[in-house]
């Protein structure tokens, strides 16, 4: 009797597993694995490191959705337009959404979600299991071209992000997923939409200097190029310049993000020094503040100089 | 007859996980609880869901320390320049404020080192600098809570290769609600503003 009772019980638990099961996988992106590599930050402060190593993770083929974004604020009606707390996003949360719970003629279903701030993209990514990318496995996704290793130095990729920055965004914004893959497999970076990273202000070069430490005096108005370690990398300067005029609350009508998560840890045979070495790394990953952006005087105007209105 | 207590368990296991099918349901994709909606207003930093632990153990969120005017700085016990002139500057505050306000205000720190100020860590730290218990709370949180949380201060920071944080200097004061009225950026400047500030929404 026992026996049948647990077995039972066994069939009772796996029917809630089985049940469980389809809700995990539905509305999966994509994702694509970047292998561990060196991110050089662009300007740094005196006390940084030339290059931070970032550890192999995996990241969104492209941006999220404005139908992805849906099932979000449909199972989580706090995050929905009318609902969101001023804490947590400025006016002008997902404005062109017909309503909380419709997109509408202006947000096609499989364009990219825009006009969401900093604490909501990170709640979704949070509620896929997820999270965003830090700036440096943000940048080091999009180092390559359609067809080398550096994209900055391949002419048709360089032309197709400068494009990108030249024309005023298209509206209502095109799907996801239509641009050339970059030799990662990933897509739209840098071409549709402007992506949220986890760290994007942690640069203590502000316009609130008094309340900063450990401040490189150099990075100041001119002096910020000076540090610069690729002047002509333009659309690195405009990324960043663009991340510190940021703030967790703002929402942008081109301003959108992708996911990302660390790779499963795979079992290895228990080797004191490689784990030690592995624990390194992974630390290191763990270190999304270990970059510094640059204040460039870029600022305010320039989110509202590059949107379409 | 030789059935039914298979039955019986059946029955009983539905019952019983029915309880934690919910919970899990409730992860992703039911609708989140949103007491914290109805119980704190729209500005107030108690929203926050996150899970914080204090230099004793205790797991709390900052919804905990409603219902008294809040004092909080973020710092790191291993800070050798502008936290301890920071909390300081805290001391200072506290012996400028009028008996009445001193007794109810509850000072706050949240530790940028999650990795080196464990409970145990802001223990020793509180017991080092001297902060009494009954108002000063050490808190130790996941990086991705002190992240949210400094974003609401305004507050930015940055890990260096030897482990210490940069960080902005910023006294932040919470009225009873959890709301910021007041912040006073930078290190040794005077702390009457904040008293004052303090004072006000203790009443």
């Amino acid at each position: 009797m026992n026996t049948t009772a647990a077995r039972a019980l066994c069939f009772a638990a796996l029917a809630v597993v089985l049940a469980a099961a389809p809700f995990v996988a539905r509305g999966e992106v994509a994702m694509r694995t970047i292998p561990a590599g060196e991110f050089k930050p662009l300007i740094r402060a005196v006390d940084e490191p030339a290059s931070v190593a970032v550890a192999a993770f995996e990241i969104d083929e492209r941006p999220v959705t404005n139908a992805e974004f849906l099932e979000f604020v449909t199972a989580n009606p706090k995050w929905q337009r009318s609902r969101i707390s001023r804490l947590f996003s400025d006016i002008g949360y997902l404005a062109d959404w017909a309503g909380d719970l419709e997109l509408g003629p202006s947000s096609p279903a499989d364009a990219p979600v825009v006009r969401v701030s900093w604490f909501a993209a990170r709640a979704y990514a949070a509620w896929r299991g997820k999270r965003l990318p830090t700036t440096a496995e943000w940048e080091l996704a999009a180092t390559p071209g359609y067809t080398t290793a550096d994209g900055s130095t391949e002419p048709a990729y360089r032309n197709a992000v400068l494009a990108w920055f030249a024309r005023p965004t298209p509206w209502p914004l095109p799907a996801v997923g239509q641009t050339p893959a970059n030799l990662h497999g990933l897509r739209d970076l840098n071409t549709l939409v402007w992506e949220w990273v986890s760290d994007f202000n942690t640069a203590l070069v502000t316009g609130e200097s008094r309340g900063d430490t450990g401040l490189d005096r150099t990075l100041f108005c001119g002096g910020a190029a000076g540090g610069a370690r690729d002047l002509t990398n333009y659309p690195a300067f405009m990324r960043a310049g663009f991340r510190s005029s940021l703030q967790a609350r703002y929402v942008v009508p081109n301003l959108g993000f992708r996911c990302a998560r660390d790779l499963p840890v795979e079992p290895t045979a228990i080797d004191p020094a490689s784990e030690a070495s592995a624990s390194v790394i992974l630390s290191a990953a763990k270190n999304p503040l270990g970059v510094s952006q640059p204040d460039i005087a870029a600022n305010r105007s320039l989110d509202s100089s590059l949107r379409s209105e | 007859m030789k059935r039914s207590p298979a039955l019986l368990a059946l029955t009983l296991s539905a019952a019983l996980l029915s309880a934690p099918l919910a919970r899990a349901a409730a992860c992703c994709h039911a609708p989140a609880p949103e007491h914290e909606a109805a119980a704190f207003s729209e500005k107030s930093l108690y929203q926050l869901d996150a899970t914080w632990t204090d230099d004793r153990g205790n797991a709390l969120t900052l919804g905990s320390l409603q219902g008294r005017p809040v004092v909080l700085a973020m710092v790191f016990a291993n800070c050798s320049y502008a936290c301890p002139i920071l909390v300081n500057d805290m001391q200072r505050l506290r012996a400028a404020l009028p008996d009445e306000v001193r007794e109810r205000a509850q000072f706050v720190l949240v530790s940028f080192d999650h990795e080196r100020d464990t409970p145990a860590a802001l223990a020793a730290y509180r017991e080092r600098v001297g902060l009494d218990p009954e108002y000063w709370t050490l808190l130790h949180g996941e990086p991705e809570n002190i992240q949210e949380l400094a974003m609401l201060l305004g507050i930015k920071f940055r890990r260096t290769p030897a482990g210490d944080y940069a960080h902005s200097n910023v006294i932040t004061i919470l009225n009873e609600q959890g709301e910021i009225v007041h912040q006073r950026p930078g290190l040794q400047g005077e702390v009457a503003t904040a008293a004052k500030a303090l004072t006000l929404v203790s009443r």
